[in-house]
């Protein structure tokens, strides 16, 4: 596509001066797979990350060791360049890569399932499949599920994160309702039903978003999982509402919100976090990363909330699924630093001293972080530790018991943000009471069909 | 104002403008005194409704925050720039095009006109894409001449010079080329002088567009030394896992809507003559 | 040839920079687009091919029709609402024998001076269905809550008032501006005619502001047709209040549909270029006034 386009550059009157400044690109690509340096010095430099939600916090463990380790990466500094979002970055890369604009180019970007596999497809990602295959066995089950495309291996999983229930356990004391009782999703439902009844409508069961982020956070990560559900049959066709598990998910959501349990609100607003500590909603189904929100916003709740791995469904029997925090590295032409980022990362997985310290750090300066996802850390007592925040209860081990049980994400193909855009509009309208769950979930699957109707599997 | 309306129906009619004005200054200032007042409220407090209005503790603690997350100096140095060297360069060139579609005459000048107008029709924003390849071969992604360069001439901007300075009389004009002053130098001495009013407002909603622009850094400026401040500002709340308190989000906004809006009023204060005089002439 | 280039020389040098600037910047660019709407491309790799596939998608596309809809209502409701609201503002600051003008000046320009991402922002806290400001001076006149953000049938207005809330003085200054160049004997020689405030208005301000207003109307067209922020930052169930332009951002930006994307960047371009041309055809004998 260069090519039409300088060509069109060409032809057009002004810049036709401007063609020497094109003639740019023709360097050489950097390998594969990450390959150390001469003597395994690392030249000085840029190393460029993209980033989102705080990657600031990570850079507090990033420089440190980069301070440690002057003898190979002296002169190395590592730019973060924070995004708005998963797009943004993979937007931002995809600009400098087509434009061969490799200076400002990510070494390594923050991404996701659906990413990775267009990238990987392209082949601008270092592949990682000799390292990662060798340590495998070393970290927790599940962690490499998203890093695959055709046989290789090229995310370096951050973090591996389950749904879980956030509960408040003064509300849950002042209705009688037992914590033990929310385990499955039969139980969580009589729980909102006698909320209801008891606080004669005062305070709801949970929180639902009535944009985009319902059907992520209850849908594709909680739920359909949970209930078994596919989107995508092994050949790639539509199955969404001819799945089983697809009604059983969002019927048991519509009636949720049919029967009025959910308190609509944006997620992560101002009014959320009022109504939160107002003592209007009860508890949170919702992925392990809800700790820092509310170690954030509702400080001043210390002691009241509790967590416990999510509800099952009875007859399935698992739990939520996990989310994965990736990271790839980007095959630049003279990119130097996947190896180093390699190193960087290996120790912040697998040294235990420098990652309890940075997580002590980060306690103390209420940040974000997730528990280790290297096996032989998390049996440290470390992470196992009280949380004053869950009122003595340790938070980290119980999200490391949230993993144990956890079920299979979704099947994720290249077509999955699309779905996602096909799928989240119909669930909206039922929230806002424009359709019935059934409508929803038919009218999303012709969507789906009449849109993309086959995907590719892999 | 020096002698009181007589009728009645005068006095009830300065009244109705009265309620009026006040009406509308309320809701003018509402929601930025809103924000205002929440970056002022300790993080853990009730934000919404109107809780807010309890102000028995409020504090600074915000401000310093939001320095923490990001780095606001360089930002606001960024935004001050790309705003100072934007306005000048806009004001220059749209003043000399207009000053050309106004008052010199040549072929095809109405023609090249209409094509100007035309051209307002086609949002740039449509085409990001190709916008983002041909910075980059110019060498200017992650400069903030990015944001500079391709408005430093706007169709608006010449489209409304042109109608203001239709009202220089020809007179003048034609007296200055008598004097023997060649066409930048009767623009230049003659006639910016005599359109600093118009010259004023363009710098006004110049100042303002540039410093609040928010979609073209969004694309051109890609590492944290280069964002501008209303970018920087946009990261605090949005993305996929930040859990940064609202009244520190608040605060970020306010220190992004501040500035100019101190500007404004010191703008206004210092202005002599009224200085819509004579703006966009019919 | 000389003697031409001497005459006319510093004309064209003048309004050269524009010109340079817009092939470079929005011509250009705009073709390209033209081209992209025609592939199939994730931005990494070779574009495919596709034809008109893209198009022949767009008429059947629901998601695109209702922002089609969305921003056809922005636009009516800009003009119906910015342009007497900014006609009232500047007919008050136009009368000059009123106490505290200037004050009222600086502060209703306010608005425009205040980024529509940061008022975005508070706007969602303020039109909160259950704790809202909004919410809670309505219940203080007895009226029930109302779903601004949470419903379907309402999430479009929050995002026509920040709208019509933030552009409205820009357009009461350029009014203003006109406002001052009536001739103050027009008005004289209404009084001896004994005419009132509503007829001298009718006969007299409006007609004469009739430039003015052109152009204000194509501002607020090529404004509303290109309305982002605003949806953008609050946004509504399902497409109920997604713009035009927003969803050609996020099918290139979120979705990576590349060709899709361009092919609603030239149905924005085509239905935009369509609108201004019949407005300027309307304005077309003002402009050289």
């Amino acid at each position: 596509m260069n090519i039409s386009r300088r060509t069109l550059l060409g032809s057009s009157l002004l810049l036709g001066a401007s063609a020497g400044l094109s003639a740019c690109g023709g360097s050489k690509p950097s390998p594969d797979s990450p390959s150390t340096p001469d003597g395994g010095v690392f030249p000085p430099g840029k190393m460029i990350m993209y980033g989102y939600g705080q990657p600031q916090w990570l850079l507090e463990y990033y420089n440190p060791w980069l301070e440690r380790h002057q003898d190979i990466a002296k002169g190395v500094t590592i730019d973060m360049v924070q995004n708005e979002g998963e797009a943004q970055a993979r937007q931002k890369l995809i600009q400098a890569m087509s434009a061969q604009d490799y200076a400002s180019a990510a070494d390594v970007i923050q991404t996701s399932r659906v990413s990775l596999l267009d990238m990987a497809k392209n082949d601008i990602l270092v592949d990682f499949t000799d390292y990662l295959s060798g340590i495998e066995d070393k970290l927790v089950p599940g962690a490499l599920s998203d890093s695959a495309y055709d046989g290789k291996l090229y995310g370096l999983p951050d973090s591996v994160r389950p749904q879980l229930l956030f509960y408040n356990q003064d509300i849950l004391d002042t209705y009688g309702i037992d914590a033990e009782s929310l385990s499955t999703m039969d139980g969580y439902l009589e729980a909102g039903r006698k909320l209801k009844t008891d606080s004669k409508g005062a305070v709801q069961l949970s929180q639902i978003d009535p944009t985009t982020l319902a059907w992520r956070y209850w849908g594709r990560r909680g739920l359909l999982p949970q209930a078994g559900a596919q989107i995508w049959g092994d050949d790639g066709s539509v199955v969404f509402g001819d799945s089983e598990g697809t009604r059983k998910a969002l019927g048991y959501l519509g009636t949720l919100q049919s029967e009025g349990h959910l308190f609509v609100t944006k997620m992560f607003q101002a009014p959320l976090y009022d109504a939160i500590k107002a003592g209007k909603i009860a508890t949170f189904y919702i992925g392990a990363f809800f700790d820092e929100f509310l170690r954030g916003n509702v400080a001043d709740m210390a002691g009241k909330w509790r967590a416990q791995p999510a509800p099952v469904f009875e007859d399935v029997g698992t739990a939520g699924a996990p989310v994965i925090g990736l990271f790839c590295a980007v095959k630049k032409p003279e990119g130097q630093y996947s190896a180093l980022w390699q190193q960087l990362w290996n120790d912040f997985q697998f040294d235990a001293e420098a990652r309890q310290t940075w997580t002590t750090k980060m306690v103390e300066e209420n940040a974000p972080y997730a528990n280790p996802i290297a096996l032989d850390l998390l049996k440290d007592p470390f992470w196992k530790e009280p949380s004053d925040f869950y009122g003595g209860q340790s938070f980290r081990e119980t999200e490391a018991l949230g993993l144990q049980n956890s079920s299979a994400n979704l099947r994720v193909t290249k077509d999955d943000a699309e779905a996602d855009a096909l799928i989240s509009p119909e669930l909206e309208k039922f929230i806002a009471g424009d359709q019935s769950i059934d409508d929803a979930i038919k009218n999303a699957h012709e969507a789906l069909k009449s849109r993309i109707s086959t995907t590719d599997p892999k | 104002m020096k002698r009181p309306s007589g009728t009645i129906s005068a006095r009830a009619g300065r009244w109705i403008c009265y309620t009026l004005m006040l009406i509308i200054t309320v809701y003018s200032i509402l929601p930025a005194a809103w924000m205002m007042l929440i970056a002022l409220h300790p993080k853990s407090s009730s934000m919404t409704g109107a809780a807010v209005l309890d102000m028995s503790n409020l504090t600074l603690s915000n401000f310093p925050e939001v320095n923490r997350l990001i780095p606001v100096w360089t930002n606001i140095g960024n935004s001050l720039f790309t705003t100072a060297i934007g306005t000048v360069t806009t004001l220059f060139f749209c003043s000399l095009a207009g000053f050309a579609f106004a008052k010199i005459r040549f072929p095809g000048r109405e023609f090249l006109f209409y094509a100007l107008v035309g051209t307002m029709l086609v949002p740039p924003e449509v085409a990001v894409i190709p916008l983002f390849m041909i910075m980059t071969d110019l060498s200017l992604t992650n400069s903030l001449w990015s944001l500079i360069i391709p408005k430093m001439a706007t169709a608006v901007g010449i489209f409304y010079m042109r109608q203001y300075i239709k009202a220089v009389p020809d007179e003048v004009i034609e007296a200055a080329r008598v004097d023997g002053c060649g066409p930048f130098r009767t623009y230049w001495q003659i006639v910016l002088p005599m359109i600093k009013p118009g010259l004023a407002v363009w710098t006004t909603l110049t100042v303002i567009a540039r410093w609040n622009d928010f979609f073209w850094p969004l694309v051109f400026l890609r590492s944290q030394e280069k964002y501008t401040l209303m970018q920087a500002i946009s990261l605090l709340p949005v993305g996929e896992g930040l859990s940064t308190p609202w009244p520190i989000i608040m605060a970020g906004t306010a220190i992004a809507i501040v500035p100019p809006v101190i500007g404004y009023v010191i703008f206004q204060r210092f202005q002599k003559a009224d200085m819509t005089a004579g703006a966009v002439k019919g | 040839m000389l003697s031409f280039a001497r005459r006319h020389g510093a004309g064209y040098l003048f309004i050269v920079p524009f010109f340079a600037l817009f092939l470079v910047f929005q011509l250009f660019p705009i073709l390209w687009t033209f081209y992209i709407s025609t592939q199939e491309w994730s931005g990494l790799g070779e574009p495919e091919s596709v034809g008109l596939k893209n198009f022949r998608l767009l008429l059947t596309d629901p998601q695109f029709w209702d922002a089609t809809a969305n921003t056809l209502i922005y636009w009516v409701c800009g003009l119906v609402f910015i342009l007497p609201l900014a006609m009232g503002i500047s007919l008050l600051l136009n009368k000059r024998d009123l106490h505290g003008l200037r004050t009222f000046k600086t502060l209703t320009f306010l608005p425009y001076v205040c980024a529509t991402v940061a008022i975005g922002l508070i706007f969602n806290i303020m039109f909160d269905t259950q704790q809202g400001l909004v919410n809670e001076v309505l219940g203080l006149v007895g009226l029930d809550q109302v779903g601004w953000l949470t419903t379907t049938t309402w999430s479009k207005v929050p995002v026509i008032v920040l709208n019509v809330w933030r552009h409205t003085p820009w357009f009461a200054l350029i009014l203003l501006g006109g406002l001052l160049n009536i001739p103050r004997d027009y008005y004289e020689a209404a009084k001896v005619d004994g005419a009132g405030a509503a007829r001298t208005f009718w006969h007299i301000t409006l007609p004469s502001l009739r430039p003015v207003l052109m152009f204000c109307m194509i501002m607020i067209t090529v404004e509303s047709w290109n309305i982002f922020a605003e949806p953008f930052i609050m946004r509504g169930p399902g497409t109920s209040n997604v713009s035009l332009f927003q969803y050609m951002y996020e099918s290139s930006f979120r979705l990576f549909k590349y060709g899709y994307g361009a092919a609603i960047g030239v149905a924005l371009t085509l239905i935009l270029a369509l609108v201004s041309i019949i407005q300027l055809f309307l304005m077309r004998k003002d402009a050289d006034a």
